[in-house]
């Protein structure tokens, strides 16, 4: 039976090729869309992750605070090698960790000035810094010695400086004291959005000068994780915390915000001496991640308004192809066809178109995916901080196309049911009006 | 579900009555019709247009319930019947054949023989195939399984209509006007290929017509008039009772409440 109904539905699209090339093409329209949407979210998550995971949060962090007085605090971990040793036999699930000095100051050249954000590093242990940037002048080699410095080219452009050139860094000290250290641009690197925007790199050694740190302080502990624990950081997190309390540190509550958000808070807090946060990718990245929420927002606004019209166009072809086809579905009914089989064998024909049109809406959205990412288009300014790239980069996942494909074949279904419903409800004799 | 039984009447009518509204006018398309049709019998529908044959024909074959009075088909009172059992009757016992023709355009000759066998789901492919070219062969289209309702004549198309009418080998085909769109010579090929199978397999055939020619045909004629039963004409033995062109005098049965 499903063969016969099978064999109607799709000779009748065949008949009715034109109706059918027409409505497919706008099923596979909108799954394209859909495909390159899902990509470019996909695209923008994975590189946020990738970069930012990289240039400015571990998977997890055991960050903290120091604070020598009531009212100032330093982003600042003491005993650092004690807390990788914690940490390390309390994350299994480890694969690496890295020390990351953190502070803010003003850098300054011969033509001009910016505050930024300054990340201390050992370039010798990043296992993932090098894959992340892009170098366009100098050498990352170059951040092994003292005294150098990673900039950004939008940075270097605002500083009107290039490798090699000399800079100055300028903060306060935790004795409230201002200090300066002379750098030399080692590289410059490629900008990788919203990011980019504010970070420098100077070795590790340079930023302790700088605050004048003891050689066993850093700013957080970086702690990369396996690929398949990242998706479910609770337990780790959970787990580290503890293993720090029972270790003697003091930890702060769970707070899902940049460390550089909680000043103020921590400030207000009466303690003094060093107390630890433990913190996710997530949570040091959640001022980014309503880029994501708007890219998705803007997906579903998008994807309901597609839906819709996809729904009104086959609900009203379904309506027409069954005028067309009334007496045929009488003549149906008549010499024996159930009320269940009309309904299952216009399903099938509204399924049948639904899916050819998404499958090669899905392909060419998802070839297309490929080609916009190798072409490496350069996107303005503005949409890099969105993209957190300066290039359009779309990631066509198989699951995503595959949901795709069964939402708007599904979709296609569903529009067609109501007809359908209706069209097996006719009485045979009415159905065949000529009978009559 | 009620017993069929083998000797009573295939077709049998009681009093039935079916009206239509027609915006705030009611049609009262049939009267209150009594009717037996025997097992085996070829018989004719007659009366003018309007006159209530199709709406018999609609109740006889279960494509419409009477709105009182009682029909029943092979022993089954269809006004007991939900429409999914309605629909099973039909499906086998009750083949179809329509003045139109109502073959499924998209499918081919052989394709729309065989759906009906298909929709019962009974036969394997092998076998749902052997009777379907069987059955082709018998009404002479075995050359023509390939094609498309479109580029046969009306004749052709009325054969794939019969073949597929008896495909499932019901025990009452049902043929409305099955000759009015064809010209004479094709008809008569028709009727005499309806002849044949009826007098082969004994399956009853009831058709409505208003041409005299065919009604000669018939061993058996049933006169509607103002949707009631008229006058029913039997032939003793089953043979043509007038010659073709000849409109046979009709007489008043005895059952017709009317």
């Amino acid at each position: 039976m499903l063969v016969a109904d099978l064999r109607i539905a799709w000779l009748s699209l065949v008949e009715h090729r034109r109706r059918a090339l027409f409505l497919g093409g706008a099923i596979s329209g909108v799954t394209m869309l859909l495909v390159l949407l899902t990509s470019l979210s996909t695209g923008v998550r994975t590189t946020l992750i990738e970069t930012a995971t990289t240039l400015s949060t571990g998977h997890v962090n055991v960050g903290g605070f120091f604070k020598v007085t009531g009212g100032m605090a330093i982003p600042a971990v003491t005993h650092a090698s004690k807390v990788v040793e914690v940490a390390t036999e309390a994350v299994p699930e480890l694969e690496f960790a890295v020390q990351r000095g953190r502070g803010w100051a003003k850098l300054v050249s011969a033509t001009g000035s910016m505050q930024a954000g300054i990340g201390g590093i050992d370039i010798g242990s990043e296992q993932r810094f090098r894959r992340a940037l892009s170098i366009v002048d100098g050498s990352l080699d170059g951040l092994e010695e003292p005294g150098t410095i990673l900039l950004f080219r939008e940075q270097a452009d605002k500083l009107g400086v290039r490798a090699g050139d000399a800079l100055t860094i300028s903060a306060q000290t935790t004795r409230g004291v201002n200090n300066t250290v002379d750098c030399r641009v080692a590289a410059i690197a490629k900008d990788v959005g919203m990011l980019s925007k504010f970070n420098v790199f100077i070795p590790a050694a340079s930023l302790r000068e700088l605050y004048q740190y003891r050689p066993d302080t850093t700013g957080a502990v970086q702690l990369y994780v396996r690929g398949d624990a990242v998706d479910d950081l609770g337990p780790i997190t959970a787990r580290l915390r503890t293993a720090l309390q029972d270790a003697g540190y003091g930890v702060m509550d769970p707070d899902d915000r940049p460390f550089w958000m909680k000043f103020d808070t921590v400030s207000r807090q009466a303690w003094t001496g060093q107390k630890l946060d433990v913190t996710t990718w997530e949570g040091e990245l959640s001022f980014l991640t309503w880029t994501l929420s708007a890219i998705d927002g803007l997906s579903w606004v998008l994807l309901v308004i597609l839906v819709a019209i996809v729904i009104a166009g086959i609900m009203n072809t379904m309506w027409i192809a069954i005028r067309e086809r009334t007496r045929e579905i009488g003549t149906l009914r008549a010499i024996g066809m159930q009320r269940v089989n009309v309904v299952r064998m216009l399903l099938l024909e509204s399924v049948l178109l639904g899916l050819f049109g998404a499958l090669l809406g899905a392909g060419m959205g998802a070839g297309l995916a490929s080609l916009i990412t190798s072409a490496h288009l350069e996107v303005p300014l503005a949409v890099q901080l969105f993209l957190m790239s300066d290039e359009v980069r779309l990631i066509a996942e198989p699951g995503a196309v595959l949901r795709a494909v069964l939402l708007l074949t599904a979709v296609t279904g569903l529009a067609a049911l109501q007809p359908a419903l209706r069209a097996a409800r006719l009485r045979p004799v009415d159905a065949m009006s000529h009978f009559g | 579900m009620t017993s069929t039984s083998a000797d009573g009447p295939i077709v049998s009518l009681v009093d039935a009555t079916k009206d239509y509204a027609l915006g705030s006018t009611v049609v009262h398309a049939l009267r209150g019709a009594t009717l037996e049709v025997p097992r085996g019998a070829f018989m004719s529908i007659v009366g003018p247009s309007g006159s209530g044959k199709t709406t018999l024909l609609n109740l006889i074959g279960c494509v419409d319930r009477p709105t009182s009075g009682r029909v029943t088909v092979d022993g089954r009172d269809t006004s007991k019947l939900r429409e999914r059992e309605l629909t099973r009757l039909r499906l086998h016992t009750i083949g179809f054949i329509f003045q139109s023709f109502n073959l499924v355009h998209v499918l081919d000759v052989f394709r729309n023989v065989e759906l009906p066998l298909l929709l019962q789901g009974q036969l394997g492919a092998r076998a749902r195939r052997e009777r379907t070219l069987a059955l082709l062969d018998r009404v002479g289209l075995s050359d023509h399984i390939k094609h498309r309702p479109s580029e046969l004549s009306g004749g052709q198309r009325q054969r794939v209509a019969i073949a597929r009418a008896l495909v499932t080998r019901p025990k009452l085909v049902l043929a409305d006007e099955p000759t009015a769109n064809l010209d004479s010579a094709t008809g008569e090929s028709i009727l005499d290929l309806m002849k044949d199978l009826n007098r082969d397999d004994h399956t009853t055939f009831i058709f409505s017509t208003h041409d005299a020619r065919v009604m000669a045909h018939a061993s058996s004629r049933v006169y509607i008039e103002d949707g009631r039963v008229a006058s029913i004409e039997e032939s003793a033995d089953g043979s043509p009772a007038v010659a073709a062109g000849r409109m046979p005098a009709p007489v008043t049965p005895s059952a017709d409440p009317g």
